[in-house]
């Protein structure tokens, strides 16, 4: 699959311990980023290029402008909520119902306003843009016409988290140049092959599956259905290509939730943030052996 | 990690225990392919004892799997561990290998194919 990006140079050896994070969709669920990000920073490990998708892409700007943890958990519990998708777009209904009379188009669908959204979003990062941070940073997207995988570096924070949070029916998609942009899940929910594409060799995935509805009661929870049997399948067949394909190590990190999160559980945002970390604890004394004999191998090779 | 190999007729059980990672992935391709260059194709790998997989781990299966099936055998799996069968999963692992509850499933499994 062709990726559209500014190219970026392949990252040299170093010889600090760094990992590359990335941090795939799934809602407030991404949460658990920040407890991992806490987790890697206590070990005294770096983070050397972050890449994020849909919700997953807010968090990773969080670690790219290198936002501490108690920050990054506030800034979630004021962001995500659930009436950031409570507004009603009336325009878009009456597209939906009478498409021809309303002047349906494929860049002003949408059922739901974000207009509290982008304030949000606004709020927390202003005017910051992507190629700022100090961390470099890699938001997904997808191409609507044609489905790409499209790699946002540049441009305001703002426009490219919105765009990889185009949650489809529910947000309008959104154009930035020639190209209309929906949710980054849509070409892939975990995009490793970002960190693959710019020279990573350790990669620390978060990925998280899709709830299944447990009572399929409405129209809408029949596509929440439909979409999340679509993006777990799409997910697995993604890992399962990048864990054959990458020449170093890919390190999933999996929290397990317990509890069942809903998408808009902003309560349980600090239980998120320890299973994160719990998650990483678990995988750190593999993580230090294996960049310590990195660091060694490159030195061999130096 | 260490790795036991017993035989259970023409199947070749292979008992890791350990994880299987980057640190010791050629070493468990080197274990499998011990016997598969001897002509015995037919493996099961104890998974019981292995508490972690990683990426470099899969690739290790997913070669000599390869290998067995080219030459007409297979690598079967036993006894996962919930968080390796849970790695396996979500990298979409478990669709192309067989995994049976435990050793003499799997054994037998052969018969049963054969």
């Amino acid at each position: 699959m062709k990726q559209h990006a500014i190219p970026v140079p392949i990252q040299m050896p170093v010889t600090a311990p760094v990992v590359t994070l990335v941090i795939g969709s799934g809602s407030v669920k991404c949460a658990a980023a920040i407890g991992v990000v806490k987790a890697l920073t206590d070990a005294g490990i770096g983070i050397d290029r972050v890449v994020g998708c849909s919700a997953g892409a807010l968090f990773a700007s969080c670690v790219a402008l290198g936002f501490d943890t108690a920050t990054s958990r506030d800034l979630t519990v004021r962001t995500w909520t659930r009436e950031i998708t409570s507004q009603r777009n009336v325009k878009g209904l009456l597209r939906l119902v009478a498409p021809r009379l309303f002047g349906f188009r494929a860049d002003n669908f949408g059922l739901r306003g974000d207009g509290l959204l982008r304030q949000r979003l606004r709020d927390v990062f202003g005017d910051r843009c992507i190629e700022d941070t100090a961390i470099p940073l890699h938001i997904t997207a997808t191409d609507f016409a044609n489905g790409e995988l499209v790699e946002i570096v540049r441009g305001p924070l703002v426009d490219a988290i919105r765009a990889s949070l185009s949650l489809p029916l529910a947000f309008e998609p959104v154009r930035l140049g020639e190209r209309l942009l929906v949710d980054g899940y849509l070409s892939d929910p975990l995009p490793v092959s970002v960190a693959m594409k710019h020279g990573a060799r350790v990669i620390v995935a978060v990925g998280f599956e899709n709830p299944y509805q447990e009572r399929i009661s409405s129209a809408g929870r029949f596509a929440f259905q439909l979409s999340a049997i679509l993006a777990n399948n799409l997910l697995r067949s993604r890992l399962a290509f990048h864990s054959a394909a990458h020449h170093s190590e890919l390190i999933m990190i999996l929290p397990e939730f317990k509890r069942r999160v809903r998408l808009f559980d902003t309560a349980m945002v600090p239980y998120i943030i320890e299973e994160g970390e719990q998650a990483t604890l678990q995988q750190l004394p593999y993580l230090h052996s294996l960049l310590n004999a990195d660091r060694d191998r490159l030195a061999q090779a130096a | 990690m260490e790795i036991a190999l017993v035989p259970h007729a023409d199947v070749l059980v292979l008992s890791i225990t350990g994880s299987v990672d980057s640190l010791n992935a050629d070493q468990l391709t080197s274990a499998f392919a011990g016997p598969i260059g001897e002509g015995r194709q037919r493996l099961v790998a104890d998974f019981a004892q292995v508490n972690y997989t990683s990426s470099a781990g899969l690739r290790s299966l997913l070669i000599t799997v390869k290998e067995c099936r080219r030459a007409g055998g297979d690598l079967r799996l036993a006894a996962l561990q919930p968080q390796v069968e849970r790695v396996l999963s979500i990298a979409g692992f478990t669709g192309i290998l067989k995994v049976y509850d435990d050793v003499p499933s799997a054994v037998a499994s052969f018969g049963d194919a054969a």
